[in-house]
């Protein structure tokens, strides 16, 4: 679904991503974990050419990302609060994505029903704009609006910073779900090693820029992760 | 204790970002303050010997205190409208041993030097020093200097305790209308009455104190209302109010754009710097009244037809001049979500037409000053929707500023869509009207100017694709900088 070929990225000649080779099959729910300013949130952007390449490619589903606009409509992400409207109502802004990737009212509402148990009560109904809610629940937002549209590539940064461990778990089902029944590839970072080794099966590990471990995820992968780390 | 508040707001000041924008923008400022600073100070010192001339039999100082409640109602307004109220992120503070007292005196202390103050300031002290020379009694004139300044400052305190309350503005408001309409119909001359007032500040020096008590006062209700928002949960937290959602989807009839049509209405309505723009952009309706009631004017209709653009276009420069710096806090979800620029480009076309139309149908009543000048609202009109549109913009595009949308615009502190390039895309705006219309009404008459401006309205209508497809694609150039530019400070 995804390939990268080449990809440099350097602000001031200074590299900060260097991805020879990446492959992200359809379907599959890729991790990607690194330290503080090891890419991570680079490749995104430069995954939904809000950034420009130094010089190689990605590839989204066979269209060059940083030269068509083609990827847009299977393609769907949550990078933080930026990609939230301050001044609109949870609903409202959902409607508005809907509006926005061909979804009508109803069928956002029918998929929020599906997000009841996700949102806790907290997001739906509550007459306040998304600027006054707490960072958690625009997080809630956030990642369910980046699921509207029944996307073919779903991008999470960093999805369960700040989320509370009931919202983190039903996260986690979701995460699963959508690879496992939909078909979709999901891409998520973290700091989180257990929550990445648990929900992705593939989990790639970035240092400085450079791709450093490539695993599919099995049993031992956490207990390799931590030790990696720990040095 | 003192000097290391000032050193954190020196810091603060310092390395401001529209202090790091660049040396262009800094001389800009810096012109900016002085020409302001130099034009008060000019009308202070000519105040005397302009009313001397014009009113040679009533003493200018009686002239001034006469009128001086209007200066202070204006005053009153400006800062209503413009003046933050004072912030200091005292939120890293609460938790260390600093006396709350002190950070609440340094807080209020620091608005004394608002730039608000400095244009009474500015104002009457060449004003005063005038009256010096020209040997009025010292001891008046100094007190009567000081019983000012102290009213200045009071209303400096007197609009953070207004600005909670809207009630309380609109009556001062209501009052003031009503004083000038009594003076008007002849019922009641309250200016002398209130004169009387201010000339007892000159006439009986020591009622100078009477200002300084109220300054005092407002000091002091200003310092416990601070004082008891003191906390978290009380007024460093914003309050929020259960929203009201309006059903906009009566705009739906727009078809692909209304998404965004609904969602400018919105930005509009719930936030406060667009509001301040909105209301701003009302009072350019008025502009005209200026230009239109000025025998001088009426042999220069170049600049008649300047006030004309400006009485429909008002709203359609000031918020179309920042376009996608109104979303750029979340500019960089539109990037990555299914829209073409198009549609984003045209609901906002689409937004500043509908309010020239609006503001169109609100300025009929022009037609007071006869056919002539309506018609050139009208040219003026198709000229604003046909053309200045895209200029307005193209010149966008280039205009890669942040915008808090929820802050109130400072004067002098805030140069949100302020460079360079703005103004010289602002030229146009302001020279190509006038010059389709001077060279025609030159050489063929004021009709023949008239139908060129509003033809190259008309003109520009037609070739809307054509300026949508080229404006779309100088923002689709600037993409990834515009990008860069939104994320860089908040």
């Amino acid at each position: 679904m995804i390939s990268v070929q080449n990809l440099k990225k350097s602000y001031q000649k200074i590299q900060v991503l260097n991805i020879e080779n990446l492959e992200i099959p359809k379907g599959e729910s890729f991790g990607l974990v690194g330290n503080n300013g090891a890419g991570k949130t680079t490749f995104f952007s430069l995954l939904l050419d809000l950034i420009q390449p130094s010089s190689g490619h990605i590839k989204n589903n066979e269209i060059l990302v940083h030269e068509s606009e083609d990827w847009k409509p299977f393609t769907s992400a949550f990078i933080d609060e930026s990609f939230l409207i301050g001044y609109l109502t949870a609903e409202e802004y959902f409607y508005f994505i809907g509006e926005l990737r061909g979804v009508s009212q109803a069928d956002v509402d029918a998929l929020l029903v599906e997000f009841e148990d996700f949102f806790h009560n907290e997001i739906l109904g509550k007459k306040k704009y998304l600027r006054d809610l707490s960072k958690g629940n625009q997080k809630k937002v956030g990642i369910v609006a980046a699921l509207i549209g029944a996307p073919d590539v779903v991008i999470l940064d960093e999805p369960f910073a700040n989320l509370d461990p009931t919202t983190q778990i039903r996260l986690k089902q979701i995460i699963k779900n959508l690879a496992k029944n939909n078909g979709v590839t999901v891409l998520v970072s973290s700091h989180d090693l257990m929550h990445v080794t648990e929900v992705c099966e593939r989990i790639v590990v970035l240092d400085k820029g450079d791709v450093i471990k490539d695993i599919q995820t099995n049993d031992a992968t956490l207990k390799e992760l931590e030790a990696y780390f720990a040095n | 204790m003192i000097c290391q508040f000032l050193s954190l707001e020196w810091k603060q000041f310092r390395r401001a970002s529209y202090f790091q924008k660049g040396l262009a923008i800094k001389i800009l400022l810096c012109l900016a303050v002085i020409y302001f600073g130099g034009l008060a100070v000019f009308v202070g010192v000519g105040m005397y010997f302009g009313l001397k001339k014009s009113f040679p039999d009533i003493d200018p100082i009686i002239m001034v205190n006469n009128y001086l409640i209007y200066w202070i109602v204006f005053e009153l307004m400006l800062r209503y409208f413009m003046q933050q109220l004072p912030v200091m992120n005292i939120k890293p503070l609460m938790i260390i041993p600093v006396k709350r007292n002190a950070v609440i005196h340094f807080l209020l202390g620091k608005t004394m030097l608002s730039f608000f103050n400095f244009i009474s300031f500015l104002l009457f002290l060449p004003f005063s020093i005038v009256l010096l020379l020209k040997g009025y009694p010292t001891l008046n004139v100094i007190l009567w200097f000081l019983a000012l300044i102290s009213m200045t400052l009071s209303i400096n305190f007197l609009n953070f305790l207004i600005n909670k309350n809207h009630t309380a503005f609109y009556a001062i408001v209501g009052f003031l209308i009503l004083n000038v309409a009594l003076k008007y119909f002849g019922v009641f001359d309250s200016t002398a009455t209130l004169g009387a007032v201010f000339n007892g500040f000159y006439n009986q020096p020591f009622y100078a104190v009477i200002p300084l008590v109220v300054l005092a006062g407002l000091y002091r209700a200003n310092f416990y209302f601070i004082r008891r928002g003191f906390y978290l949960d009380a007024e460093i937290s914003k309050k929020t109010k259960a929203v009201t959602t309006k059903d906009l989807s009566w705009m739906n009839r727009f078809g692909a754009i209304a998404p965004f049509l609904k969602n400018d209405v919105k930005l509009i309505s719930r936030n406060a710097r667009p509001k301040q723009v909105v209301l701003m952009s009302f009072l350019f309706l008025f502009y005209g009244l200026i230009f239109y009631t000025q025998e001088s004017y009426k042999e220069m209709p170049a600049i008649l037809a300047f006030a004309s653009i400006f009485v429909t276009g008002g709203f359609l420069m000031s918020f179309g001049q920042l376009v996608p710096s109104w979303d750029s806090a979340y500019y960089k979800m539109l990037m990555s979500q299914n829209i073409p620029y198009r549609q984003y480009l045209e609901s906002k076309w689409y937004l500043m037409v509908v309010v020239v139309i609006l503001s169109f149908i609100l300025s009929t009543p022009y037609l007071y000053f006869g056919w002539d000048i309506f018609a050139m609202i009208v040219a003026g009109a198709l000229f604003n929707i046909g053309l200045n549109t895209f200029i307005t913009l193209f010149g966008g595009a280039l205009n890669r500023v942040p915008i808090a949308l929820n802050v109130k615009a400072k004067a002098f502190s805030n140069t949100n869509g302020f460079n360079p390039t703005q103004l010289l895309i602002a030229l146009p705006k302001i020279l190509l009207p006038m010059l389709l219309f001077y060279v025609p009404y030159k050489l063929l008459g004021f009709n023949a100017g008239l139908i060129t401006l509003g033809l190259s309205g008309v003109f520009g209508m037609l070739l809307k694709n054509v300026f949508l497809n080229k404006i779309e694609h100088v923002y689709q150039k600037g993409k990834y900088k515009t990008i860069a530019a939104f994320t860089e400070e908040k």
